[in-house]
C-alpha cells in the first residue's frame, strides 16, 4: 500500500470541564490515503468530531491535544501553532459543518462568504475570485449563481446552504476534505443529494476524505473504509466490506443491528445504557457495562487489537484464542446474507 | 423598505401624539389657574388674561389651538414665571445647543471606547484583561452619574484643582469643551460600562458561533476572522442599546447640568417644575420625546439598512 | 503505533483463563441508573450561588445596609427631623474611633495667626488636633490647624453626631439610614408591584395567544416607546409627590420588561408536551398557567427583580435631585445626596456618606442579580 497522506498516531485530546478533565479522544491510530473515503463512525460524544477538530486545531479553548501526532505532508500537525495552520485551513485540508443553518454569517452575502478566503490569501483578485465563485456555484449545483452570488443566506434552504458551504470548502482546492455529520441537519430528501454531490466532488477534485457520520447506513454507498469509534476509542476498524460483511466487535454488532432496513421484521434493536462518563473512563472495555458478550477481563484490562486480516483489526478480548467462541447476533447475521444477496456477494 | 420606513415613521408620530395630548391634558389640568397667586390682578384682568391664552374655554378648544400655534406658529406658549412674557420657544433656543453639545459628547466618546473595551474583553475572555473590564463596567453601571458628578466635582475640581468646579459661560472652542469636560465624563461612563458589557456578550458569543468556525476553517487568519465576521456581527445588535443610551443621557444630563450650573435644558426643566411654570415644562417635555422618539426612529431606519434580513423583508 | 495482539506477547497472554467466561449473557442489561442524588432546582441554584464568591458578598453587603436600615435610625437619640439650630453643620465624630483619628470631629481652619492659638478663648483648650503648613506672610507667622469642632465650638461634651448634621442641626446618621429606608422601601414596592402586573398581563397575553396577545402587545409597545423621563415627570405633576405616586410612576413603565419575559416563557411552554398532555387531560386554564408553566419562570423572574431595584433607587434620587421626589423634611437617599451637593465645598461628609451608601448599594445589588442569573441559568454564565 501506498504512505498515507495523513497519519494520526496515539492522538489523545482532553477538555477542561467545569467538573474536571474529559478525555473525549484516547490514544487513536488513524491513517487516511490518497482518494480514498474514510468514515469514522459512533455515537455522539465518542470523540469523532473532536478528532477532526484536533486535525485542523480549532478545538475549542479549553481543549488541548495531551499526545500523540498528526502527521501531515512530513510535518507533525499537533505541534503546528496557530499561525502554521494558516497555510492548512482551507488550502489543503476543508471542512464542511454538520449545521448548514448556522455556518454562515448571517448578514454576509453568499457571493462574499466565499471568495473571501480567495482574496484574503491574495492568489485571486476580486474580478477572478467572483469568476471562481460563480464557478463553483454552478459546480455544486446552485442554479442561477450570477443572481444567487449577491443574495444572503436567509434567502436559500437548508440543503442550498450545505451546497454553498461545501462550495466554500473546495474553493481553494484542498487536498482533504472533512465532512463532519454533513447531512445529519438535512431532510432525508435532500441527504442522498448532498452525498451525491460530495462524491462527485471527490471523483473531479481528487479529493480524500474523512466524513463522520453516527449513521452508517448513510455512507453505505461511499465508505472505502470505516473507523468506529467508542467512549475516545477506535474500537474496530477495517474496509467497507470488513466492517459490513465481517464485523468483530460486540459494538459494531450493536450499531450494524440498529440500523432500519425495509426487510428488518424483529423489532430494531437499540444499544442498552447509556455510553461511558468521560469525566472518569472506566477500566478495561468501556462499552463492557452495556455488552452483552462482556468477559470477566473486559472490565479489568483494555483489549488490544486482535489482527484479523491485513486491513482489517477489533479491540475485543472475544477474538483472544482463550476466549468462548462467540457468533454475531442472529439477527445481524441474517441481516448481512441479505445485504450479500442483495450486493451479488458470495462468499 | 420603504414599507418599514413608513410604518415606523407612523408609530413615531402616533406616540408623539399620545404623549403631546397626556402632556398638555395633564399640565392643564393641574388644579388652580396659572396667573393665581398674582394679589395686584384684579378678577377682571385675570379673566382677561385667561381669555388672551384661551383658557375659558374648554380644555379640547384649548388643546386645539395650542397644537395650531405649535405647528403653525412654532408658539409653544408664554413662560410665566421664570421669565415672563417670553415665548417659551425663545427661552428653549437659547437651552437647546449646550445641552446637545455636553450629550453629543457623551455619546460619541463613549460608543468607540465602549466597543474597544468589549471587544477587549471578549477576545481576552477570562483573562485579568477581562475581570479588570468587568470589573469597571459593573461600577460603571452601578453608580448612578450624578453620584459621579459630584464625586468628579469634589476630587478633580475642587481637591485637585485639574478642573472648573461649574461651567464657565464666556469659554469658546477648547476652553469650552475644557470646561465641560467633567459634565460629560460623568455622562458617559455608565454608557461606556453598557456598552462594553453588551458587546463583550454579544462578541463573546459570536466568537463561539460556527461561521467563525468556518471563517477560520476555510483559511481566514484568527485576526481576519475576528474582524470580518465576529466583530462586524455584534456591532449590528449594538445599535439595540443606542436608544436606551442616549435617553438614559438625556436623563442624566437633566441632574448633571444642574450640578455643574450649566445653562441648559435640565436646569431648566428643574427650574420650571419647582417654580412653577408648566408651560415651559411642557414644552421640555415635549422636546424631549422628540429627541428619543427620532433617536428611536434613526436607529430602528439605520438597522433596516445594515440587517439584510430585514432590508428585503425578510422574517427579522 | 497500533497496540496489536500477538500470541508472543507476555502480557496478554498469561491471563487467568477463568477470565474468559461470557458474565452478563442472562443478565438484562438496563439502561445505568444515575448515582447521584437528585438536587432540587432551589438547591441546585443555591450551590452555585454560594461558589460565586462576589454574589456573596454582594449578598452580604446588601444585608448589612438593610440591617442598618431598619434598625440604624433607632441607634441613636435623635429623630429623623430634630432640629437643633445650634449644633449645625457639625462634622462627623464617633468617640469610639477618634482616637484613632478618624471621625474625630475634625475640620480644617484655613490662614490662622500661629501666635494666636494660645490664645483659649479662641481656642480652647485641646481642641487643636494638628497644625501644618505653618508659613510667614509679610511678617506673620500663619498655619492651617485642624480643630476638632466639637471642643471648638463649644459644644457639650455628650453630644456627638456620628454623621455630622446638616444645615438646620439633623443628625445626619438617622437621617441617612432612614433615606436607605424610604428608598429601598419605593424600590421593593414598586418591583413587587412591577413583577406582580408582569406576570397577570404576560401570563395573560401569552397563554391565550392570537388576538388578544396582539392587542396586549400592541398596548406595550405604545406605553415602552415613550421616554420614560416625560411619563415619570408627567405622572408625578398630575398626581403631586408622595411616596405612593413615586411607586406608581415607577410601575408605569417597568412592568413591561417583565410581561414580555413571561410572555415568551409561555409562548415556549405552552406548546410543549407536557402542557398538551395536561390539557387533554382537562386541567384547567388556571392551573395550567400557575402550575404547570409559570414555574418554569421563576428563577428569571426573581433575577429580573433584583435587577429592577438598582433601576428603582436610582430613579428616586433622580426625583428628588429635580424636585419631583421625596421632599424634605423626610429624607431619602436622593434628598440626603441634592441637599449635601449644595454643601459640598464646605461639608463634603454631608454628600460623600450617602454617595458611598448608594454606590454600595447599587454595586452590591447588580452583582447579586448576575450572581443569581447565573446560579439559575448556568447556560448564560458570564454573558
Amino acid at each position: 500500500m501506498d504512505k498515507p497522506i495523513l497519519e494520526v498516531k496515539n492522538l489523545s485530546v482532553s477538555f477542561n470541564a467545569f467538573s474536571g478533565t474529559v478525555r473525549a479522544v484516547r490514544n487513536i491510530d488513524l491513517e487516511l490515503y490518497k482518494g480514498e473515503t474514510l468514515v469514522i463512525v459512533g455515537e455522539s460524544g465518542s470523540g469523532k468530531s473532536v478528532t477532526t477538530k484536533a486535525i485542523l486545531g480549532i478545538l475549542p479553548k479549553n481543549g488541548r491535544i495531551d499526545s500523540g501526532e498528526i502527521i501531515y505532508q512530513g510535518e507533525d500537525m499537533a505541534k503546528y501553532k496557530e499561525k502554521d495552520f494558516y497555510n492548512i485551513r482551507g488550502k489543503r485540508i476543508s471542512l464542511v459543518f454538520q449545521d448548514p443553518l448556522s455556518a454562515l454569517n448571517p448578514i454576509m452575502k453568499i457571493g462574499k462568504q466565499i471568495t473571501e478566503a480567495l482574496i484574503l490569501s491574495g492568489k485571486y483578485d476580486k474580478k477572478s475570485a467572483k469568476k471562481r465563485a460563480i464557478e463553483l456555484m454552478e459546480a455544486v449545483g446552485i442554479p442561477k449563481p450570477e443572481l444567487r452570488y449577491e443574495q444572503y443566506p436567509f434567502q436559500f434552504s437548508g440543503g442550498m446552504r450545505q451546497r454553498i458551504v461545501i462550495a466554500i470548502a473546495l474553493a481553494s482546492d484542498p487536498e482533504i476534505l472533512i465532512c463532519d455529520e454533513p447531512t445529519t441537519a438535512l431532510d432525508v430528501t435532500i441527504q442522498s443529494k448532498i452525498l451525491e454531490l460530495i462524491n462527485e466532488m471527490k471523483a473531479k477534485n481528487d479529493l480524500s476524505i474523512i466524513f463522520i457520520t453516527h449513521d452508517l447506513g448513510v455512507v453505505a454507498n461511499m465508505a472505502d473504509r470505516i473507523c468506529v469509534m467508542y467512549a475516545g476509542k477506535i474500537v474496530e476498524f477495517g474496509t467497507a466490506e470488513d466492517i459490513f460483511y465481517r464485523p468483530a466487535h460486540p459494538y459494531t454488532w450493536a450499531l450494524l443491528s440498529s440500523i432500519p432496513d425495509l426487510d428488518t421484521k424483529e423489532k430494531l434493536f437499540s444499544i442498552p445504557g447509556a455510553p461511558p462518563n468521560m469525566l472518569a473512563p472506566p477500566k478495561g472495555d468501556a462499552f463492557a457495562q452495556r455488552n452483552k458478550y462482556a468477559l470477566a477481563i473486559d472490565f479489568e484490562e483494555e483489549p488490544p487489537f486482535f489482527k484479523l486480516s491485513d486491513t482489517h483489526y477489533a479491540a475485543t478480548w472475544l477474538l483472544h484464542p482463550d476466549a468462548p467462541k462467540v457468533e454475531m447476533p442472529e439477527i445481524l447475521a441474517h441481516r448481512i446474507e441479505r445485504m450479500k444477496e442483495a450486493n451479488g456477494i458470495v462468499d | 423598505m420603504l414599507k418599514y420606513v413608513f410604518e415606523r415613521v407612523l408609530a413615531m408620530l402616533v406616540t408623539l401624539a399620545i404623549i403631546v395630548t397626556m402632556g398638555f391634558m395633564v399640565i392643564r389640568l393641574m388644579p388652580g389657574s396659572m396667573f393665581e397667586g398674582n394679589p395686584d390682578m384684579s378678577p377682571e384682568q385675570l379673566a382677561a388674561l385667561e381669555a388672551k391664552y384661551h383658557l375659558d374655554k374648554p380644555l379640547l378648544v384649548q388643546y386645539g389651538y395650542f397644537l395650531r400655534d405649535a405647528f403653525t406658529k412654532g408658539d409653544w406658549g408664554t413662560s410665566l414665571k421664570l421669565y415672563p412674557n417670553v415665548p417659551v420657544w425663545e427661552i428653549l433656543q437659547t437651552r437647546i445647543p449646550i445641552s446637545m453639545y455636553i450629550n453629543v459628547y457623551s455619546l460619541l466618546i463613549s460608543l468607540p471606547i465602549g466597543v474597544i473595551l468589549g471587544i477587549v474583553a471578549a477576545i481576552k475572555k477570562n483573562t485579568w484583561v477581562d475581570y479588570t473590564v468587568s470589573f469597571l463596567v459593573v461600577i460603571c453601571i452601578s453608580v448612578p452619574s450624578f453620584v459621579f458628578a459630584t464625586l468628579m466635582q469634589y476630587f478633580f475640581a475642587f481637591k485637585m484643582e485639574a478642573f472648573p468646579i461649574i461651567y464657565e459661560p464666556t469659554a469658546v472652542g477648547m476652553a469650552k469643551l475644557y470646561s465641560l469636560a467633567l459634565p460629560i465624563m460623568a455622562l458617559a461612563l455608565s454608557p461606556i460600562a453598557r456598552v462594553a458589557r453588551y458587546l463583550r456578550a454579544e462578541l463573546a458569543e459570536t466568537i463561539n458561533s460556527d461561521f467563525m468556525l468556518l471563517a477560520k476553517t476555510k483559511g481566514l487568519t484568527e485576526r481576519q476572522a475576528t474582524i470580518n465576521h465576529g466583530i462586524r456581527n455584534s456591532l449590528l445588535p449594538l445599535m439595540n442599546i443606542i436608544v436606551p443610551m442616549f435617553t438614559n443621557i438625556l436623563g442624566g444630563s437633566l441632574v448633571i447640568e444642574t450640578i455643574f450650573a450649566i445653562p441648559g435644558m435640565g436646569g431648566m426643566m428643574v427650574n420650571s417644575i419647582n417654580a412653577p411654570d408648566y408651560e415651559v415644562t411642557l414644552a421640555i417635555l415635549i422636546f424631549y420625546s422628540i429627541i428619543s422618539l427620532s433617536t428611536i426612529l434613526l436607529v430602528d431606519i439605520s438597522y433596516g439598512i445594515i440587517d439584510p434580513r430585514i432590508r428585503m423583508g425578510g422574517k427579522k | 503505533m497500533l497496540n496489536v495482539y500477538t500470541p508472543d506477547n507476555e502480557k496478554y497472554n498469561n491471563i487467568d483463563k477463568s477470565k474468559f467466561v461470557l458474565v452478563q449473557a442472562e443478565k438484562e442489561i438496563h439502561d445505568a441508573k444515575f448515582e447521584t442524588k437528585a438536587v432540587g432546582f432551589f438547591k441546585d441554584a443555591a450551590m452555585r450561588f454560594i461558589r460565586s464568591k462576589i454574589s456573596v458578598v454582594a449578598l452580604i453587603g446588601i444585608l448589612f445596609i438593610l440591617f442598618l436600615a431598619i434598625f440604624g435610625p433607632g441607634m441613636n437619640e435623635y429623630g429623623y427631623n430634630d432640629q437643633n439650630l445650634d449644633y449645625i453643620n457639625l462634622p462627623p465624630k464617633i468617640p469610639v474611633l477618634a482616637e484613632y483619628g478618624i471621625f474625630d470631629g475634625g475640620r480644617v481652619l484655613q490662614n490662622r495667626r500661629v501666635d494666636g492659638l494660645d490664645d483659649t478663648s479662641r481656642y480652647p483648650e485641646g481642641c487643636i488636633l494638628r497644625v501644618f503648613n505653618e508659613r510667614e506672610v509679610k511678617g506673620v507667622k500663619m498655619c492651617d490647624i485642624e480643630v476638632d469642632y466639637y471642643k471648638y465650638a463649644g459644644i457639650p461634651e455628650d453630644v456627638v453626631f456620628w454623621f455630622g448634621s446638616d444645615y438646620l442641626g439633623r443628625d445626619l446618621w438617622t437621617r441617612m439610614w432612614r433615606g436607605a429606608r424610604v428608598s429601598l422601601f419605593i424600590a421593593f414596592i414598586s418591583v413587587f408591584v412591577n413583577v406582580f402586573i408582569g406576570i397577570v398581563y404576560g401570563a395573560v397575553a401569552g397563554y391565550y395567544g392570537g388576538k388578544t396577545d396582539m392587542i396586549m402587545m400592541r398596548i406595550t409597545e405604545i406605553i415602552n416607546a415613550m421616554p420614560q423621563l416625560v411619563v415619570v415627570t408627567l405622572f408625578i405633576l398630575f398626581f403631586g409627590t408622595g411616596i405612593l405616586s413615586i411607586i406608581l410612576a415607577l410601575v408605569v413603565q417597568n412592568w413591561i420588561g417583565t410581561a414580555r419575559m413571561i410572555r415568551a416563557q409561555f409562548y415556549r411552554f405552552k406548546g410543549s408536551e407536557y402542557v398538551l398532555a395536561s390539557r387533554t387531560l382537562g386541567v384547567k386554564d388556571r392551573v395550567l398557567i400557575f402550575r404547570h408553566i409559570l414555574p418554569n419562570s421563576i428563577g428569571p423572574i426573581i433575577t429580573r427583580a433584583m435587577m429592577a431595584i438598582p433601576g428603582a433607587i436610582f430613579t428616586e434620587s433622580f426625583l428628588a435631585y429635580i424636585g419631583l421626589g421625596i421632599r424634605a423634611p423626610e429624607s431619602s437617599i436622593g434628598v440626603l445626596l441634592s441637599q449635601g451637593q449644595k454643601v459640598m465645598q464646605q461639608y463634603p461628609n454631608q454628600v460623600l456618606f450617602p454617595a458611598i451608601m448608594i454606590s454600595i448599594l447599587m454595586i452590591s445589588f447588580n452583582m447579586l442579580s448576575n450572581g443569581l442569573r447565573d446560579a439559575f441559568d448556568p447556560t448564560q454564565r458570564g454573558a
